[in-house]
């Protein structure tokens, strides 16, 4: 489903990633853990397509098409989404009516019909329950005025109605407390299925107690430099990122 | 009420039978979709201004003597008034012979059954059906076609409330004294060089007049329109709202595109007795030029409300996409005690348009107060700047006002201006001014286009957000009208 | 009535320009004066003077210049700084005072003298500051200056030297026979990576009713830092109309801290232009207008050039009948893409007869800008007022104090706490009761 091959990227002239390769099926769930700086929240950038971050190098192939080609929107349609580590705050612009603008834009894209707003409604409606997030957010605008852990279940909420095929958590967990990382958790779980996929960005163990991967990768200085099952994530916590660089040469990046 | 027009007897006074060829003027009009030219045979002075000028568009309405005398001391004050010269507009200068100030479709309507078809397809087209059958529910409408009003709805259920609501024309002719009580009490001829030219030779307008304890059944709503070449439009509207009274108006206007510039000269006076409310609303649309800042409508315009009772109210929303230049300041006295102004303004520039316009409160009773919230937004190569006075007089004890100025820049070539006045003379007052100026950010245009919404779509949506504030207090349809010109008119400024 | 009927414009066009022996010192003065002949004081309609008549003003005739100023008796407490020991340049009533004066051990690096010894040694640096044409219809006062000012201050700091020391000039008002105007022209310059603190300090005494004209033009090069104190407390009757142009290279840095607290009318214009990326600008004022004093700020601040900062806190109070004036434009030019702009103005009216104008402004041409001003007319915190009377403060005193902590937030970020101190401590004086 996604190919990443040799990706090099630079922002604002500096090189952050460096020849970083991953393969994802569908259904699996993997976990990019890693340092600060190692290029984590990067990754995320150039797979959604964000301005200022240059691919000076390598592909990245989704379900046969070249995805670093497509606008960040054209990426949405096709069923990619992020998760942002910080969404954004947009002023006046009601939630429910962005995520059915969004949800309707990128039914067009594809050629599906798109949904008046009762029916969007009651897809909502169905949506929340699922979620537990009370409705009374959804009448206010964009992530104005929310909590951290508001603006991060507001994000996996857009998940769960967009579906998307492969979805990519940028540090969901970072500034919850455990109650919120466990509903967070939830969300994500009860969206897993043999038709998605998942790149779980963290730098904490802590997530992936919750949301169990398939794969564990540890990105440093750019590149994936081990791969494995969860367990590497244990030993990871138990000995910290430093254990790695005594670890002996990068591993061969392949998942 | 019988709605006798007198166009009919222009005669031989003037015969400019404008033919324009539709097609292109279509053809070009690609976003502004109000850009269509009406092939109507139209009949009017021809250019120029004098004191016989003044006098002919007198005789043509048919008006009283003391009217007349009116127009002409303006006209005389004019005179010795200076054109004046503002710091932030580029103005190309006026030659007011040119101008002819007399315009209107030969045949005169006698009631809104006999409007000419045509005229009837331009207000469809406008989205203002002038059919009783099929108007806007709950809405009354007076349209008003270059120099004279060609109909309003609704008129009998309107006079059974009481309302009176009609052209200007006729209300001079049918309810002198109360226009002779009103006229020029908020906006004095001799105010500012506009409004005495307005003074002078206005042709039409509307007239709304609420008695004590009245609400209006309805939205009352003035649709403008100019669409003979070389006009100016100069509508005067007086609106005067007895003790207790509720109003709201709505006013929409759109012109034909033309390379030249037109000029609209208005003048409208509120009045507010009290514990009266009302609420005025505009949709500015008037033709803003093309791309390169060619033609457009010059749109300078008085504005005023006076809170001339305890407890009144008077509010402003306007909307302003249209025109080349806007000049214009919706202003409020607040001379009742306890009375309440506000001030809600979109006004958005592409291309070469400027926008100066802002409000001025001006606090005189106790206890008054005043909020005004502005949203600017600039794209292309225009300049948009807020100008606005807050005074607080010596004896206006407990004077409060709140403004909020926001700007928002769309590219690398427009300007966003704040000239806010504060001038305060009472220490019990409380007056505050915040103003921020940024452009849509990337972080939520990524946001937004990381969803799957495309860049143009996701820039109206964040400018809706952003004027928000002043929508809400819109009426509903006209709340819808104005998301949508909003995003006609951002069409191309992105990228 | 013509201009030159008016007593003020009169008796100024009645001296002809002082004469240097300097051919395009004497034109710029013939032509500065030409231009102030023909147009003369501006009224209200023009812009920059809205809220600032001066029909008083060009009623009165002075005559220029102080004879005896180099022989009056002052005291030098009236302008001490304990604690701040440095060089000093001391004027009065518009006249170089070497004994009042220290020019005695100048740190390496330093240069200072009085404008009329630069001038008699070598013009020509002096040249592009002197030479200058003021044109603007609100200009009057500097065309006048450039006119008539035949002394004044020239202070150059070496690149890359840190003084040490303030350094500090003294301008002292003392009454005279007759009504006198004095001209002053300062010429200060920081060269690269030079690091400055300048104290500017107006002292009056008696009833000196005198018209004082100040320009100084202040240039920092690419990297310099100054830290520039002004402690307006001229006499009661005075009149003074002072002006700074300050000029920012590329990450020069300036700090204002400005006290306006004496004369019976001032206007001061600030301008500055940050000409150079990453130029930085903070401004702290603040304006008490008492009794019948017209305090009169312009405030000006000019973004031309990439990631430009600039942020402004101003303070006014005003009591009596008197009238406190503030504007504070900002402009981003085309092209200043990562300009950082912020201004701020409260105010506090006490008294019925008193009146607060103030006109923030935003200019913008460029759209990576982030932008915000915001001012406010009112009254001490209600809240804060019960808070302190609730803990056993009479009204009156805890409306001073309130008073007091609402003027001295400008001085929070003021660096050397002698200064910081005595600021306050003049202020505190000067705050209405």
């Amino acid at each position: 489903m996604l190919k990443i091959e040799n990706l090099h990227a630079r922002v604002e002239g500096k090189e952050i990633l460096k020849g970083l390769s991953l393969t994802v099926n569908p259904g699996e769930v993997h976990a990019i853990m890693g340092p600060n700086g190692a290029g984590k929240s990067t990754l995320g950038n150039v797979l959604s397509g964000r301005d200022g971050y240059e691919v000076t190098a390598g592909s990245v192939t989704y379900n046969g098409v070249d995805l670093l080609a497509l606008e960040p929107e054209a990426r949405a349609a096709a069923g990619v989404f992020l998760a942002f580590q910080y969404p954004v705050e947009i002023p006046g612009v009601n939630n429910t009516y962005f995520l059915r603008t969004a949800f309707n834009a990128q039914r067009k894209a594809r050629g599906e019909t798109e949904l008046d707003s009762m029916q969007f409604l009651k897809l909502v409606r169905e949506k929340l329950k699922v979620m537990q997030i009370s409705d009374e957010l959804m009448h206010r605008a964009v992530n104005e005025g929310f909590s951290g852990g508001e603006k991060k279940r507001n994000e996996i909420f857009q998940m769960a109605v967009l579906e998307p095929k492969l979805a990519i958590l940028d540090e969901t967990d970072s500034g919850l407390d455990i109650d919120a990382l466990k509903q967070v958790s939830e969300g994500v779980n009860a969206l897993r299925s043999p038709e998605r996929s998942f790149l779980v960005v963290t730098h904490y163990q802590r997530l992936l107690d919750y949301i169990v991967p398939d794969f564990v990768h540890v990105l440093a200085d750019g590149r994936i430099v081990e791969s494995g099952d969860k367990t590497l994530a244990h030993k990871l916590e138990e000995h910290g990122y430093a254990w790695l660089a005594q670890h002996g040469e990068p591993a061969g990046a392949q998942a | 009420m019988t709605s006798e027009r007198s166009d009919h007897m222009l005669g031989d006074t003037g015969a400019t039978v404008l033919r324009d060829n539709a097609e292109v003027a279509e053809a070009l009009g690609r976003s502004y979709s109000a850009g269509f030219v009406t092939e109507i045979e139209s009949t009017g002075l021809p250019p120029g201004l004098s004191e016989e000028t003044v006098r002919q568009i007198s005789a043509i309405k048919r008006e009283p003597e003391w009217m007349t005398e009116w127009r002409l001391k303006a006209f005389r004050h004019w005179l010795t008034m200076p054109q004046p010269d503002w710091a932030k507009l580029k103005m190309a200068p006026q030659d007011y012979q040119a101008i002819s100030y007399y315009s209107a479709p030969k045949v005169a309507p006698k009631s809104l059954d006999e409007v000419d078809p045509a005229l009837l397809e331009t207000y469809e087209k406008l989205g203002v059906p002038l059919h009783e059958r099929a108007a806007l529910a709950g809405v009354a409408v007076d349209a008003v076609f270059d120099s004279v009003s060609v109909g309003t709805t609704f008129r009998k259920q309107l006079a059974d409330a009481g309302v009176l609501f009609c052209s200007m024309s006729e209300a001079i002719r049918e309810y002198p004294e109360l226009v002779q009580k009103y006229l020029g009490s908020v906006v004095p001829p001799g105010d500012n060089f506009f409004a005495a030219l307005n003074s002078a030779v206005f042709s039409d307008g509307s007239f709304v007049f609420i008695p004590k304890g009245v609400r209006c059944p309805m939205e009352l709503s003035t649709y403008f329109r100019i669409n003979a070449q070389n006009t100016g439009q100069f509508e005067r509207t007086l609106i005067v709202a007895e003790e207790g009274a509720h109003v709201s108006y709505l006013e929409g206007c759109t012109a034909p595109r033309r390379d030249e510039n037109q000029l609209h000269a208005a003048v409208v006076e509120l009045v507010a007795l009290e514990k009266a409310q009302i609420k005025y609303s505009t949709v500015q649309n008037w033709y803003p030029g093309d791309e390169n800042g060619v033609g457009g409508v010059y749109n300078l315009v008085t504005k005023r409300g006076d809170c001339r009772g305890a407890d009144s109210k008077i509010s402003w929303t306007q909307v302003e996409t249209g025109s080349a230049i806007t000049w214009k300041y919706p202003s409020v006295i607040l001379r009742g005690d306890r009375s309440v102004g506000e001030f809600h303004s979109v006004a958005l520039t592409h291309h070469f348009q400027q926008a100066d316009t802002g409000t001025k409160m001006i606090h005189i009773g106790r206890d008054t107060k005043s909020k005004i919230v502005s949203k600017g937004i600039s794209a292309g190569r225009s300049n948009n700047s807020y100008r606005g006075l807050v005074k607080v007089e010596k004896g206006a004890e407990g004077a409060r006002n709140y403004t909020q100025c926001d700007s928002l820049l769309i590219g690398k070539r427009c300007g966003a201006h704040t000239f806010p006045y504060m001038e305060v003379k009472n220490p019990s007052a409380i007056v505050e001014h915040e103003a921020t100026t940024s452009k849509i950010s990337d972080d939520q245009l990524f946001y937004c286009r990381s969803r799957g919404i495309g860049e143009e779509d996701a820039v109206s949506m964040i400018v809706d957000g952003f004027c928000k504030q002043v929508f809400r207090e819109l009426p509903m349809e006209f709340a819808v009208e104005a998301k949508k010109l909003l995003e006609v008119s951002l069409e191309g400024a992105v990228g | 009535m013509s201009e030159s009927a008016v007593p003020f414009v009169a008796s100024t066009l009645a001296v002809p320009p002082p004469s240097s022996g300097i051919g395009w010192l004497d034109e710029a003065r013939r032509e500065n004066l030409a231009a102030f002949g023909e147009a003369g004081l501006p009224d209200t309609r023009v812009e920059a003077w809205k809220y600032t008549a001066l029909r008083a003003l060009s009623q009165r005739s002075f005559i220029h210049g102080d004879a005896q100023a180099a022989t009056r008796d002052i005291d030098p407490e009236a302008f001490a700084l304990p604690g701040l020991d440095g060089p000093r340049l001391v004027f009065v009533n518009g006249v170089f005072r070497g004994d009042l004066s220290d020019l005695s051990a100048l740190p390496a690096g330093l240069a200072l003298r009085p404008l009329s010894q630069a001038l008699a040694q070598d013009a020509e640096p002096l040249r592009f500051a002197l030479a200058r044409r003021y044109k603007e219809r609100g200009d009057a006062f500097a065309q006048l200056n450039a006119a008539q000012a035949v002394d004044g201050v020239v202070l150059r700091v070496a690149a890359d030297a840190k003084i040490d020391v303030p350094v500090r000039l003294v301008f002292v008002g003392v009454a005279a026979d007759a009504e006198l105007a004095w001209h002053l022209r300062n010429v200060i310059e920081l060269g690269e990576g030079a690091e400055l603190t300048l104290v500017e300090q107006h002292v009056g005494s008696g009833n000196a009713r005198q018209l004082g004209t100040l320009v100084a033009d202040v240039v920092l090069r690419d990297g310099a830092r100054l830290q520039h104190i002004v402690a307006q407390d001229a006499s009661a009757d005075a009149t003074l109309v002072h002006r700074h142009a300050l000029q920012l290279g590329a990450r020069a840095q300036a700090l204002l801290h400005v006290l306006e607290l004496g004369g019976a009318l001032v206007r001061h214009d600030l301008q500055a232009d940050l000409v150079g990326n990453g130029a930085r600008l903070d401004t702290r004022g603040v304006f008490v207008p008492r009794g019948r004093q017209h305090i009169d700020t312009q405030l000006a601040i000019r973004h031309q050039a990439l990631n430009t900062t600039s942020d402004s806190t101003w303070r006014g109070v005003a009591d009596g009948r008197a009238r406190g004036v503030f504007r504070g434009a900002i402009l981003v030019a085309p092209g200043a893409d990562g300009s950082d702009a912020r201004l701020n103005n409260k105010n506090l009216l006490l008294s019925g007869s008193a009146e607060i104008d103030t006109k923030p402004e935003l200019e913008i041409y460029a759209d990576e800008v982030q932008a915000a001003h915001g001012a406010t007319v009112g009254q001490l915190d209600e809240r804060a007022l019960f808070y302190l009377r609730s803990r056993g403060i009479p009204l009156a005193e805890a409306r001073t104090l309130l008073t007091a902590a609402f003027c001295r937030a400008v001085l929070d970020d003021l660096p050397n706490a002698t200064l910081r101190e005595h600021l306050a401590s003049l202020l505190a004086i000067r705050l209405p009761v």
